[in-house]
């Protein structure tokens, strides 16, 4: 059987630019499969929210494994997994790479930011000297199983340091063994378009909603040359606002709000996979028991 | 063994109580909820677990700051529940930040623990007694005492926080920077400290004489060993003894298992006899399999008891007996 990491490679070297948005539960996982995107991504700052807590490093490796664990359960599509610095030291990068390889994920993304870290988009981000980045991209490199996985080289020194040492640093972690360069938070069109001008290798633009990068058509970043585009935060978001208007529809008119649009209970499970379980509901009781009923 | 069988207080005032009357409080280390039971059986007051040993036996990896808060807090939940005597953790640096030490207070303090020591190694940390080690600087290891005690004092009051500075040891390090800061920490909330690595008496007198506050030690590795009385002599508060079940477990799971490699199977049934007299030999009682038959007799109705009528193997007592 292909694996999902081997599926993904393929997708990387097909024509089309991935896109891959971002879930962080089984049931966001599934409504991307269903609206039939390739991939999904694992956003660290929606599992963090799943746990309660804002992205500011303070969720553990197993606490993000498990969860890329619950997520590659749920749905068929290879999953881009965020694992922040790899939670320490190569050492510990090793152990992230073992352990999300192991779950069924099929790439993931280390950054050179220190630890703990904070989301890419928030100011005041510590970053780590060149060496100690890239000794994680060699340990991650080496730490896989399958060598198809995808070790994804994320910097996020574009912010304190400038985007020439950024691009600088994609291209030494793509010569460190990395499979795919991620420059965090590009400020202006130009430098979006530049990126995958000036990096060596496969490109990932990360699309966030009201952040440091300028909003983009996603067809015109294929045109730029990107592989991959993540949009981690569109359903974390989307959410949210939903909750917030379905809760003050029920604060409002004392009684149960049509959910969106009107869906029936047998509905609403039938998106994550009552189809699959019906069948064995039945199948497997003894004929007899069965006449019995 | 607990299963439903309540203590009486908080466990960190159970602790507070052991320190104030022992003087010092010898506290061995366990590793699982199993070697805790072995050191309550024994008669030890209060257990210690080994962040060590956590790591050894939960992912058979070394105590290089690979485990994560999830899995040392989940073990020491496990450990915390499976006896009644109050447990100290490993919690070494906190986990990160002076943020991570919030949620790490929090999660320890929620897993049942009596109190935790808290070290200025830089994460992710290593072994006390390895070289290589690093310490990070006085502020931020002020900063996150600081964090640990305004959370333990929100939470709970008598949690006890342990503060350990690895400053004598680690590269630059020296003991003028670990009494120093030792004294910074206790100011910053702790109740008691931990100055890792003394390598001879010399120094222990030195800690004893120079921190402010009660003394933890431990006891191992490069550091010296001494008797109760040394202690007392000294002004030791508590003393641990990590190791202990780890390095016993290790030792004598070793031995029977090359007995058997080279005797063959018999040499477990001959391992079985010698202990026929041992305290712990009976390992269904140690268990716990007569707790549980006292809760059928309580819980389920009568006729459940008569399964018991006319099998074979291991009888557990009935609660009259």
């Amino acid at each position: 059987m292909t694996s999902n990491a081997t599926r993904l490679r393929a997708q990387f070297a097909s024509g089309d630019m991935v896109i891959a948005p971002g879930a962080y539960d089984g049931i966001t996982a599934r409504l991307v499969e269903q609206a039939g995107f390739p991939a999904i991504y694992m956003t660290g700052a929606g599992t963090a929210a799943t746990i309660g807590f804002p992205d500011y490093g303070l969720v553990t490796m197993s606490e993000m494994a498990e969860n890329a664990e619950r997520i590659t359960r749920a749905v068929k599509v290879p999953v881009i997994a965020d694992a922040d610095t790899g939670y320490g030291n190569e050492l510990n990068v090793v152990r992230t790479v073992r352990e999300y390889e192991r779950r069924g994920v099929a790439a993931l993304h280390l950054e050179d930011q220190g630890f703990p870290k904070r989301c890419g988009h928030l100011d005041d981000k510590e970053i780590v000297p060149r060496e100690d980045w890239l000794a994680k991209i060699r340990a991650a490199a080496s730490a896989r199983t399958n060598p198809d996985f995808t070790i994804i080289a994320r910097t996020d020194a574009r912010a304190k340091m400038g985007f020439d040492e950024a691009v600088t640093r994609a291209n030494l972690a793509l010569a460190a063994g990395a499979d795919m360069a991620f420059v965090e938070a590009p400020q202006t069109m130009e430098e979006v378009a530049n990126v995958p001008k000036l990096v060596r290798g496969p490109c990932l633009l990360n699309v966030v909603y009201g952040g440091k990068t300028p909003e983009i058509d996603l067809r015109d970043a294929q045109k730029m040359g990107y592989r991959l585009a993540i949009v981690p935060g569109l359903l974390f978001k989307t959410v949210m606002a939903s909750c917030d208007d379905a809760l003050a529809a029920l604060k409002k008119e004392h009684r149960h709000p049509v959910p969106g649009r009107p869906m029936t209970v047998q509905q609403a499970f039938a998106r994550v996979g009552a189809n699959d379980w019906d069948p064995m509901r039945t199948a497997f009781r003894e004929p007899t028991a069965k006449a019995a009923e | 063994m607990r299963l439903g069988q309540a203590i009486p207080e908080r466990p960190g005032t159970t602790l507070r109580r052991l320190i104030r009357e022992a003087a010092p409080l010898i506290v061995p280390g366990c590793y699982n909820a199993m070697s805790a039971r072995v050191l309550e059986a024994a008669g030890f007051p209060a257990i210690y677990m080994s962040g060590y040993g956590a790591s050894l036996s939960l992912l058979g990896l070394p105590d290089a700051g690979l485990q994560t808060l999830t899995e040392t807090a989940m073990n020491a939940r496990y450990i915390a529940g499976a006896v009644k005597v109050p447990v100290i953790a490993d919690a070494d640096t906190g986990f990160g930040n002076a943020i991570n030490v919030v949620r790490t207070v929090e999660e320890y303090i929620r897993s049942g623990l009596a109190g935790m020591h808290l070290e200025d190694q830089v994460a992710p940390k290593r072994c006390g007694h390895v070289a290589g080690r690093e310490v990070v600087d006085r502020t931020e290891a002020i900063g996150k005492m600081r964090a640990a005690h305004a959370t333990r004092q929100a939470l709970d009051p008598e949690f006890v926080l342990i503060a350990r500075t690895d400053s004598r040891g680690a590269h630059g390090g020296s003991l003028d920077e670990a009494i120093w800061r030792a004294n910074a920490l206790l100011d910053a909330g702790a109740d008691l400290a931990f100055v890792e690595g003394p390598k001879d008496m010399a120094e222990i007198e030195r800690v004893c004489r120079e921190v402010t506050g009660p003394v933890f030690y431990n006891m191992t590795g490069i550091s010296p060993r001494m008797d109760r009385e040394q202690m007392k002599k000294l002004g030791i508060a508590v003393a641990i003894l990590p190791g202990v079940s780890m390095r016993a477990s290790i030792i004598a799971m070793y031995d029977l298992a090359v007995a058997i490699r080279d005797k063959g199977p018999m040499a477990e049934a001959e391992f079985n006899r010698k202990l026929k007299d041992h305290p712990l030999g009976n390992t269904h009682e140690f268990a716990g399999f007569d707790r549980i038959r006292e809760l059928e007799e309580s819980f389920l109705p009568p006729e459940t008891a008569q399964k018991y009528e006319g099998t074979l193997g291991h009888m557990p007592k009935k609660a009259a007996e």
